[in-house]
């Protein structure tokens, strides 16, 4: 579903992307570890578009997109929440979702009926905010709702166009335990054939819901594979998850 | 997102009934002016719809208007066009035109926006100023006003003028509303509010912007149409930025994003104009004092602050007015 081919970018001499191959399979959940630096986010903004690699390939759906700009890979199905909430601040929650969902199903340039009212879109904002927990802050402005509850718009914004792809970066950032619990719950019951790429410094969630785990370090990839075998792994515990397993 | 409440409505409602009374009751002079606000409020508006809602600050909006004036005196003088079709012809060169300067400049934002639209203006400006066709610096006389004189209207009287002229803001206003509430007017509003997000969700940002500019270009345009018709002369001096800087001043003046503001602010602007400069020839000082004032206040102009201010309490009166006859048909079931 989602493929890159030696994916390689730098800045100046300092190189955040080496040679970087990934295939996630439809319906697979895939998280990437990695420590501060490792270069996850740097990875998205190449899939999603926001940035140009300097050599190597993006393929969805297996077509080659990395020349295609960022609007144009989310219309094919690439969606992407943010690390830092990146929303509508000044309006509802029920509007958030409805200009997401206004752009998948075509009627966010319509100039001759309110895309926020059609039903496809309405029916997609019912149906997304049950699936993030949102009903009941439908109708509360974006600046009247807590931090953890905008993480979870912040997933359902990316969700709301019923993307092929999701790609989450660090979901769970800033939310307590409690939130980060709830969040397990909330992507272990999205449907089963979305295919989801999660960065993820919450190591329990990254076990709870990923099928596949790859792990970067100073932009390379240096583990891929299953759940059970990252946990035994001595290089991941070395340069990443430390004590992680006596916890 | 662009929602009206009852405090708008009745400022809607308490704008037109002034008007109305201003139009049926008002000598020469008085329509005049009346006019001249109109015509103002037209401009506002759809300054309000780019900078209210969608972020772009535009400095060519004065042009706009110009290029629909001289569109307008060239078709139906020049070419012998007959009026309504030079009118609509007039509106449309000016939408295509602003949609072109949204497509090129809706890919900056900002200071680079605002001079890059600025640009186009004075690129506009001097371009009629110098071309002969425009009558140079003497500008084009002779401009016919519409013939409706076929369903009894003479639009050569300032009051049907000013009356015809009202006619076509409430249209206007309408169009405007029905702009902002569509799928491409939220999309704008989200544009306003994140336009990297509204990107990552798969939208063509710059074409959202520039459909709406060209939309908006079309009222400036359209109000351009009317000046020239009014004053039945156009001159370069239309084109002007400070046109658009004006125009900016009065949405700022009656607050930015509201739609109702801008046509408080356009009346308060023009009134005040007419007002001081009877008393004083530096009547701008007085409008630049409170210009500063109004930002100062951090209000969001005159209707900001009425509706900051009284807002919540008319709504509540309101709304118990509209739901008292309820409360009195339950008790008389009762």
């Amino acid at each position: 579903m989602l493929e890159t081919r030696n994916l390689d970018k730098s800045f100046g001499a300092v190189h955040v992307t080496r040679n970087v191959s990934l295939k996630l399979e439809r319906g697979e959940r895939r998280v990437i570890l990695g420590p501060n630096g490792a270069g996850k986010t740097t990875l998205f903004n190449q899939l999603v578009g926001e940035l140009t690699p300097d050599s190597g390939s993006v393929h969805l759906a297996g077509e080659d997109v990395t020349a295609l700009p960022v609007a144009k890979r989310a219309r094919r199905g690439l969606s992407r929440s943010y690390q830092k909430n990146t929303l509508f601040d000044g309006l509802t929650v029920e509007e958030n979702l409805g200009l997401a969902a206004a752009v998948h199903t075509g009627n966010a340039t319509q100039l001759w009926s309110d895309s926020l009212a059609k039903p496809e879109v309405r029916e997609i904002v019912d149906e997304v905010a049950e699936q993030v927990n949102l009903m009941p802050y439908i109708h509360a402005k974006v600046s009247e709702i807590s931090y953890g509850v905008r993480r979870q718009l912040e997933v359902g914004v990316a969700l709301a166009t019923r993307p092929l792809v999701l790609l989450m970066d660090e979901p769970t950032s800033g939310v307590g335990p409690e939130m980060s619990k709830g969040f397990h719950d909330l992507l272990n019951n999205l449907p089963r054939d979305l295919t989801m790429l999660i960065i993820e410094h919450d190591m329990d969630l990254a076990f709870d819901v990923a099928d596949t785990i790859t792990v970067l370090n100073y932009g390379e990839v240096v583990f891929d594979g299953l759940p059970e075998a990252a946990r035994g792994s001595k290089l991941l515990k070395d340069i990443y998850l430390g004590s992680w397993e006596d916890a | 997102m662009f929602r009206h409440n009852a405090l708008r409505y009745a400022v809607l409602v308490l704008l037109a009934s002034a008007a109305l009374f201003q139009a049926f009751t008002a000598e020469y002079f008085g329509l005049e002016i009346l006019t001249e606000i109109l015509i103002l409020a037209m401009l506002v508006l759809a300054l309000d719809i780019v900078a209210g809602f969608g972020g772009m600050v535009s400095l060519c909006h004065g042009a706009l208007m110009g290029v629909g004036a001289y569109a307008y005196a060239l078709l139906s003088t020049t070419a012998g066009i007959a009026p309504p079709v030079a009118m609509a012809g007039a509106v449309a060169l000016t939408g295509a035109i602003a949609w072109a300067i949204g497509a090129i400049c809706s890919r900056s934002h900002g200071i680079y926006f605002i001079m890059a639209t600025l640009a186009f203006g004075q690129m506009a400006y001097s371009y009629v100023f110098e071309a002969p066709i425009f009558g140079g610096d003497d500008g084009l006389g002779g401009i016919a006003r519409l013939d409706l004189s076929f369903i009894g209207i003479d639009l050569n009287d300032s009051r049907s003028f000013a009356l015809f002229c009202l006619a076509v803001l409430g249209a206007i206003y309408g169009a405007s509303v029905l702009i902002l509430r569509s799928g491409l007017g939220r999309s704008l509003t989200g544009v306003m509010h994140n336009e990297q997000r509204m990107r990552a969700l798969g939208l063509t940002v710059w074409r959202v912007k520039a459909d709406v500019f060209g939309l908006s270009g079309m009222i400036a345009g359209l109000a351009g149409v009317l000046a020239a018709q009014h004053i039945m002369y156009i001159s370069p001096g239309l084109l002007s930025w400070t046109v658009s800087g004006e125009a900016l001043v009065v949405v700022i003046l009656g607050g930015l994003g509201t739609l109702v503001g801008p046509l408080v602010g356009a009346a308060a602007f023009v009134v005040l104009k007419h007002e001081l400069s009877a008393v004083t020839t530096y009547w701008h000082l007085v409008v630049g004092v409170l210009l500063i004032a109004v930002v100062m206040s951090r209000a969001n102009g005159i209707f900001g602050w009425i509706e900051a201010r009284w807002g919540a309490r008319i709504e509540r009166r309101l709304t118990d007015a509209t739901r008292k006859p309820e409360a009195k048909e339950v008790l008389g079931d009762a």
